[in-house]
């Protein structure tokens, strides 16, 4: 649609040309469907957060019970005004929100040094198996948060937890110290863990992309290896380490599962905790005012991003394998003791983790951890009213199985329509990249990437929590579960649809044209088939990404559409240790089985678009 | 084949993008069965003016009547999908689908026109046996050559016999040898079809070996529409007469001199034979290198000048010679042997010099004041 034509059909008044030039806009469907999703979009992403924020800003009903000014609806500044001026401020804001920056900054700050020195390792030396340590180091970001927190837990139980004691006080016999149970170093400590793959791809990508005749001509002047990294690589990466280390305490602000789990039993809160406490008692529109600040701190971290960038930094980009000639520094005599140190690393980061989970889903009883005390009862046995509460194994448990069967439901169906949602607007955001249509979707579909999980579920909550108006009350209904899975992921699949469309030449779409194809047509004969294969690695990680989502839809989900992650976040809280292990591990174990075929489906993607080269 | 053919007439067209005019007031007859190309530098807006005609680009202002349709009216806000203009067209990319075969790629079209399904395979066949592709209905873009592919996009224009040709450098992805068997090859190919063909490019040599008329193109306007004998001889613009000829023509600034002794132009600190004089103070003389000779002795009417050097290029040699601030470039089709730095005289035809305004850059005639 062009703004000229319409304003040169205003200026020269012909109103001929103006109704001739709606009803070709009206016939089109290419028009039609870019108008529907505009208006999907508004709906499912700007009112959300217009209704967070005015419910924050008006009275509310229980408000009317306490204070003789409120009438419910009305426009009001008192919540904002109580939470940060009032009594409350200090333990409902202030505490978590430094507890928020001072974790997720130092975690940032020391995964990036970490993902740094791995990057560096795995991308410029010849250190030895640096081909599948790549693949390797990322796990830890794949397996869910929720997994390495409850890891934590079973090192370092203490009783002031209740349930038995974890593997340290068994070893040892004393009971942890209370500050490595729980509180801000363990969250520290495993947000380092899930976090360092983060910085690591950015980096890596950061080092591989420094042209190798850029050091050559130093090398060639006579420059050691030390000037170099000094002088020219470490100068060229700065603006992507800085961003990498935004990036990554962007991601640490919004963790909900590592504050929950290790900062719950002694009352350490971070932001995203405290929003669920306040929707969980029912202070909602407390939760709401800490969702927003959540939000804009995000907000800011991502501006503060796009600025050391310049511009266009949202499109950061993971490592696209782009087989840059980097120089390989050799690590001399230094090579097998380096490589034994990373693989100790490894084995501490991702093998352990899943190996107590395992270990620990196989106990009998729960803080024996002798050899004698293994069963396959928690995966496999039938209901025994000693343990568990009686719950029946995993595998016979009605509650699980009709968690997996709702979380395989919403993957599919939620990584289908994020997929499809993705292919159709990347499509508007590329063609006719000029009109308004376009800029509105390419902004819109981007904004849910400043919403962390739980501030999402916040949002959604409290939009449908009842019914408004035309809005239907969609709070424990399957439908309410699969909006949020796609909306929460739609700046992901609208980034892989637009670059699988983009790839494919606009001429290959105007040759159809010529021959008469409708838009449909075109869409579906040239575009879908040309496009498939990125989306459809998109939908994989969508796919993986929802089974293992937590934080987004802990406050949505009820007992009719719980999902394996909330079954597993309620054995934890019952303190069934071993079947929520274990079906934290499922998840895990599927999780990384799905991450393989993403990585299988690239190679055989690059492959195979080598061949179509024209 | 004697398809039918269609005039294409275009009115007061304007395209812009943003605030750059690519397509400024263009008014164009295109005669039914002609090859006109379009020609000009990189983003004079002949690209863009083939996308109007096509459909992919909604011009701002203007008409475009192909044949008896009108296809585009601004005023009135009519603007007919592409699918329905009865044109096909040509790119330079090809843009064949990748994931067809040669046979579904010219298939598609088939289908669309609704053609009988049992019609189709032998007009598949048809178009290919006729363009020498035969057996390799069932390749893959990526399974052939360039000049193959290019076939490919070729017959899949021809199949559904539109009346209009449009091309957009087609040729422009080929090496060179492929590109000047193309040439014949599509010439060939629009005097047996008898389409009205316009056809985008930049090289100027394709433009006057293939065309029938020639549409000069600079800056979103046309600076000059003739066949290619008119632009080569006659051009209007001083850009037309800078732009067509390989290597450029010569320009010279001059002032009109008479003298009892006759008509000159002082050049520098030389003098020419004129044929006739403008009334203006200062002209620009313009020279094409074959129309000046390279004396090696000093004749009446010849000036001076020093051999700057020689490029030999087969049947014919390029000297370049310069004198003081002045170079010219000579084109010589018998041998000479010159050294650098030789001295040699040079001397240039009156009647073989075309004058242009130095403020307006028309040409200028002497049935007195320029040329439109």
């Amino acid at each position: 649609m062009s703004l000229e034509i319409v304003s040169s059909g205003l200026r020269s008044g012909s109103a001929e040309r103006w109704l001739n030039y709606l009803r070709r806009r009206a016939k089109s469907p290419e028009f039609i469907i870019a108008l529907l999703l505009v208006v999907a979009l508004s709906f499912l992403v700007l009112v959300p957060v217009f209704n967070l924020t005015s419910r924050t800003l008006s009275w509310t009903e229980s408000d009317a019970r306490i204070s003789p000014d409120a009438v419910p609806g009305r426009f009001t500044l008192n919540h904002w005004q109580r939470l940060l001026f009032g009594r409350l401020f200090m333990r409902m804001l202030w505490e978590p929100l430094s507890h928020t920056l001072v974790t997720g900054g130092i975690a940032a700050g020391i995964a990036l040094l970490l993902g740094s020195m791995l990057a560096w390792l795995v991308t410029r030396t010849n250190l030895p198996g640096r081909g599948w340590l790549r693949s390797v180091l990322y796990l830890p970001f794949i397996i869910p948060a929720f997994a390495l927190a409850i890891a934590w837990e079973t090192l370092f139980k203490s009783p002031l937890a209740g349930g038995r004691p974890g593997v340290f006080q068994s070893l040892f016999g004393v009971v942890p110290p209370t500050w490595l149970s729980y509180g801000p170093v363990p969250i520290i400590i495993t947000m380092i863990v899930h976090f360092y793959p983060f910085a690591f791809i950015l980096v890596s990508g950061a080092l591989v992309a420094v042209d190798a005749q850029l050091e050559e001509g130093a090398r060639l002047l006579g420059a050691s290896n030390w000037m170099i990294i000094r002088k020219i690589i470490f100068p060229m990466i700065t603006p992507a380490l800085l961003s990498a280390f935004v990036l990554t305490f962007g991601r640490t602000v919004g963790t909900f599962a590592i504050p929950y789990f290790l900062g719950g039993p002694v009352r350490y809160d971070t932001l995203s905790t405290m929003i669920f406490r306040n929707l969980s008692m029912g202070l909602d529109v407390n939760g709401y005012i800490l969702a927003i600040i959540l939000i804009l701190l995000t907000s800011l971290v991502l501006y503060l991003n796009s600025r050391l960038l310049g511009g266009s930094s949202r499109r950061f980009e993971i490592i696209g394998g782009k087989g840059f000639k980097t120089n390989i520094t050799s690590l001399g005599q230094w090579r097998w003791p380096i490589f034994l140190l990373v693989g100790a690393f490894t084995l501490i980061a991702v093998v352990l983790p899943i190996g107590l989970l395992a270990y620990q889903s196989l106990m009998l009883v729960d803080g024996c951890w002798e050899l004698d005390n293994l069963t396959l009862h928690y995966w496999l046995g039938r209901v025994d009213p000693d343990l568990a509460f009686g719950s029946p194994g995993l595998f016979r448990n009605a509650v699980v199985l009709g968690g997996a069967w709702n979380s395989i439901r919403l993957a599919v169906l939620g990584s289908f329509i994020c997929a499809m949602l993705g292919v159709l607007i990347g499509y508007f955001v590329v063609r006719n990249s000029r009109s308004w249509i376009s800029r509105f979707l390419d902004q819109v579909s981007f904004l849910p990437f400043l919403f962390p999980a739980i501030a999402f579920g916040a949002m959604y909550l409290s939009m449908f929590a009842v019914q408004r108006g035309p809005i239907p009350a969609l709070y424990g209904t399957f439908t309410l579960l699969v909006l949020v899975s796609v909306i929460h992921r739609l700046p992901y699949s609208t980034r892989t649809g637009a670059s699988a469309v983009a790839q494919i030449g606009q001429e290959l779409e105007e040759t159809a044209e010529l021959q008469g194809a409708s838009w449909l047509k075109r869409f579906y004969h040239i575009v879908l088939p040309l496009a498939r294969s990125g989306v459809v690695s998109g939908m994989m990680l969508t796919f993986i990404g929802i089974m293992r989502e937590l934080a987004a839809i802990i406050l949505l989900y009820t007992p009719s559409t719980r999902v394996l992650m909330t079954v597993a976040y309620r054995f934890a809280e019952e303190d069934i240790p071993q079947l929520s292990n274990a079906l934290i591990l499922l998840v895990t174990v599927i999780t990384i089985l799905g991450q393989l075929v993403v990585w299988r489906l690239g190679q055989g993607r690059l492959a195979r678009l080598q061949e179509r080269k024209l | 084949m004697g398809v039918s053919n269609i005039p294409i007439k275009i009115e007061g067209l304007t395209k812009r993008f943003g605030k750059v005019m690519a397509v400024d007031r263009i008014d164009l007859v295109i005669q039914q069965g002609e090859f006109l190309v379009l020609l000009g530098p990189s983003g004079c807006g002949k690209t863009t003016l083939l996308r109007c005609i096509a459909g992919l680009e909604e011009p701002d202002e203007g008409k475009i009547v192909i044949g008896e349709n009108t296809v585009f009216f601004a005023e009135r806000g009519i603007a007919v999908p592409p699918g329905e203009r009865q044109v096909g067209m040509v790119f330079q990319s090809y843009a064949l689908w990748p994931h067809m075969t040669a046979y579904e790629n010219i298939a598609f079209g088939l289908k669309l026109k609704k053609m009988a399904r049992e019609k189709i395979p032998g007009r598949v066949a048809q178009v290919l046996r006729d363009l020498g592709m035969e057996g390799l209905e069932d390749r893959y873009p990526f399974e052939l050559s360039g000049g193959q592919q290019q076939r490919v996009a070729l017959a899949r224009l021809l199949a559904t016999k539109p009346p209009v040709f449009l091309m957009d450098e087609p040729l422009s992805n080929l090496d060179a040898r492929l590109r000047l068997d193309m040439r014949s090859e599509l010439k060939r190919l629009h005097h047996d079809s008898g389409a009205t063909t316009v056809y985008v490019t930049h090289d100027q040599t394709e433009a006057l070996t293939m065309a029938t008329r020639v549409a000069v193109m600079n800056e979103g306007r046309i600076q000059q529409v003739g066949a290619p004998s008119e632009i080569y001889q006659k051009p209007m613009k001083l850009f037309v007469a800078e732009f067509i000829g390989m290597p450029r023509i010569n320009l010279l600034s001059a002032q009109p001199v008479s003298t009892d002794g006759g008509l000159w132009f002082q050049v520098d600190d030389f003098r020419l034979p004129a044929a006739w004089l403008p009334s203006q103070e200062e002209v620009i003389l313009a020279i094409r290198p074959e129309d000046i000779s390279i004396l090696l002795h000093s004749e009446p009417d010849t000036v001076e000048f020093k051999v700057y050097g020689v490029l030999p290029a087969g049947p014919e040699v390029f000297v370049h010679v310069v004198r003081g601030d002045v170079r010219l470039v000579v084109r010589e089709t018998h041998q000479l042997e010159l050294a650098m730095d030789q001295p040699i005289w040079v001397r240039i035809d009156p009647s073989a010099i075309n004058l242009y305004n130095k403020a307006s850059g028309q040409l200028m005639s002497n049935e007195g004041g320029d040329k439109g």
